[in-house]
């Protein structure tokens, strides 16, 4: 694979209802990723955006964003999955040889929609809706007593990786301040309100409006630009069937399908030895063990030991606030600054090697899993 | 081709199933304090576009991002009442038909600004006299309140210079 590395990022700071529209949020990442990189915004030549129709409220989103997205008069698409999705793309766009930058963001703003609703669409209208009990919280909780029985492993053990998360959260200064919780235990993530059982809310991550920008240069380019650039050495992208009840929720199929692409293109032979950070993008507490363990980062069902090594999301991961759309690229990111050795206040030392992942679907039905790696 | 007798079978056996669209739970959101002076100029009459000092674009009404620029645009420009029309249609709908003559919808430049607006003309002006760069005026709602509909309409007049000399207090 042709070098192509990520030269400028920027994370509006999330918060529960931003005082700013989503046009005003989506400036703010993408002028700031432009001056973190020193480029100005004749230098791009192409803008991915990742949106959605359901989330803005607006049909072909992506419209409305163009002079805040930095896309006027430029080659721009748009992908309704997940930011990582979005990377892909530019990333495909640039190994095409046809661009050479590209702006790449993620945004939505759920205070403005009903997230949960949209899930519900996201649903088989034959045969979940009518039954009308499958949402992400439940889901979420089918997940958890799967993972839980294959293993037989406790509801304290996911509580522990809950807490793990918040707690490295309240080190992320780019945590919204509800999910920073320095002195959380054990007993109150168990004694928090039940969402769907065994999944309880405090497994569950915190709704917040946000967007993440970054920008992709080639080689050339990119060396230019920065002294510090971060490689995109592998990338891997698998889909698992639809249904829930077709898949084995204690495991995740395409997650291990596409970290094994990812590395074998990264040349990666020992992913547990090799990596040193790991930011997935879990929907629960418990999606984070389910998708580290896929990843290879540990053995099956031995995912809480990645808790006391500190490598698994050192940001607090989506339990530092979840924005739909920019959570793979806020994943990225955070690997992106761990790499760069600029993760204030919960930096990993020594950081080289790291994978970041976006997802899409219930359960984590789609993931995408890049390597990012330093140095020359 | 006719449809093979098996796929209407089939057809008729297709079940729709009822949907909801929370619309409703939609919301948008709008930080007005950006546009504080537009709408405070409004009230008192008076028309404020907003120039992009990058590329000079004056935008009325205000755009928050230039686009071309990647800035926020901050210098508030005054605008006269005169503007002249960018482009027009007629409105057709089901109501209209009772009308004399179809319902002009325009799209209105003011004088001085770069980007037009959607806006209404008359209720009297029939859209066969509409043209391409036609002069028109400012006519304010009786009650202003500082809100996009402060402008009623705009009126078609003879000649902007006479308007502007009207305004100076100069006779023509």
């Amino acid at each position: 694979m042709d070098k192509v590395a990520i030269v400028g990022f920027y994370q509006v700071k999330p918060g529960l209802d931003l005082m700013m529209s989503p046009y005003e949020m989506l400036f703010e990442a993408t002028r700031g990723a432009l001056d973190h990189a020193g480029l100005k915004r004749d230098d791009l030549s192409t803008v991915i955006g990742c949106n959605n129709d359901y989330y803005d409220g607006k049909t072909i989103s992506n419209c409305f964003k163009v002079e805040a997205g930095g896309a006027y008069m430029k080659d721009e698409s748009k992908v309704e999955m997940d930011g990582a999705h979005a990377v892909m793309y530019g990333l495909m766009r640039i190994l095409s040889g046809n661009h050479k930058l590209a702006m790449v963001y993620g945004i939505s703003a759920p205070s403005c929609f009903p997230y949960e609703s949209v899930r519900i669409l996201e649903t088989d209208p034959t045969f979940d809706r009518p039954i009308n009990l499958l949402n992400g919280y439940t889901a979420g909780g089918m997940q958890m007593r799967a993972y839980l029985n294959a293993f037989g492993l406790s509801e304290e053990d996911i509580a522990k990786v809950a807490v793990y998360n918040l707690k490295n959260a309240a080190k992320n200064p780019l945590a919204i301040p509800e999910a920073q919780k320095t002195n959380i235990t054990v007993d109150e993530v168990l004694n928090s309100e039940m969402l769907s059982a065994p999944l309880k809310k405090l497994m569950y991550p915190i709704l917040c409006d946000g967007v993440t920008a970054l920008i992709l240069a080639p080689e050339r380019q990119a060396r230019k630009i920065t002294d510090k650039p971060v490689w995109i050495t592998g990338v891997g992208h698998f889909n698992d069937t639809y249904y829930l009840g077709d898949r084995d929720l204690s495991s995740c199929s395409s997650m291990e399908k596409a970290a094994e692409k990812a590395y074998k293109i990264a040349g990666i032979n020992n992913p547990k030895s090799e990596i040193n950070v790991a930011e997935l993008f879990g929907h629960t507490a418990c999606e984070d063990l389910i998708l580290a363990e896929a990843a290879g980062l540990a053995d099956k069902g031995k995912g809480l030991s990645l808790i006391d090594t500190g490598k698994l999301n050192p940001s607090g991961g989506t339990m530092a606030g979840y924005t739909p759309a920019a959570n793979g690229l806020t994943r990225i990111v955070e690997a992106v600054k761990q790499i760069r050795g600029e993760a204030e206040g919960h930096q990993i030392s020594g950081a080289n090697k790291a994978i970041a992942s976006g997802q899409v679907g219930f359960c984590a039905q789609n993931n995408i899993v890049y390597v990012l790696e330093g140095g020359e | 081709m006719p449809l093979p007798e098996y796929i209407k079978k089939d057809y008729k056996r297709t079940r729709t199933m009822k949907g909801s669209w929370y619309l409703t739970s939609y919301k948008y959101k709008f930080n007005l304090s950006r546009i504080k002076e537009y709408l405070k100029g409004l009230k008192n009459g008076i028309l404020l576009g907003l120039k992009c000092r990058s590329c000079n674009t004056v935008s009325f009404p205000p755009r928050l991002i230039c686009g071309r620029c990647l800035v926020k645009p901050d210098q508030w420009v005054r605008l006269p009442e005169t503007a002249s029309i960018a482009t027009g249609s007629a409105n057709y709908d089901e109501e209209d038909k009772k009308r004399e003559h179809p319902f002009p919808v325009i799209a209105v430049r003011q004088d001085g600004a770069d980007t037009a607006l959607i806006h209404n003309i008359s209720d009297d002006v029939d859209f066969n006299s509409i043209y391409i760069g036609m002069p028109l005026k400012v006519v304010w709602a009786k009650e202003r309140n500082g809100l996009y509909l402060d402008i009623d309409h705009y009126e078609p007049i003879e000649d902007p210079a006479i308007e502007l000399n009207k305004k100076e207090g100069s006779v023509d």
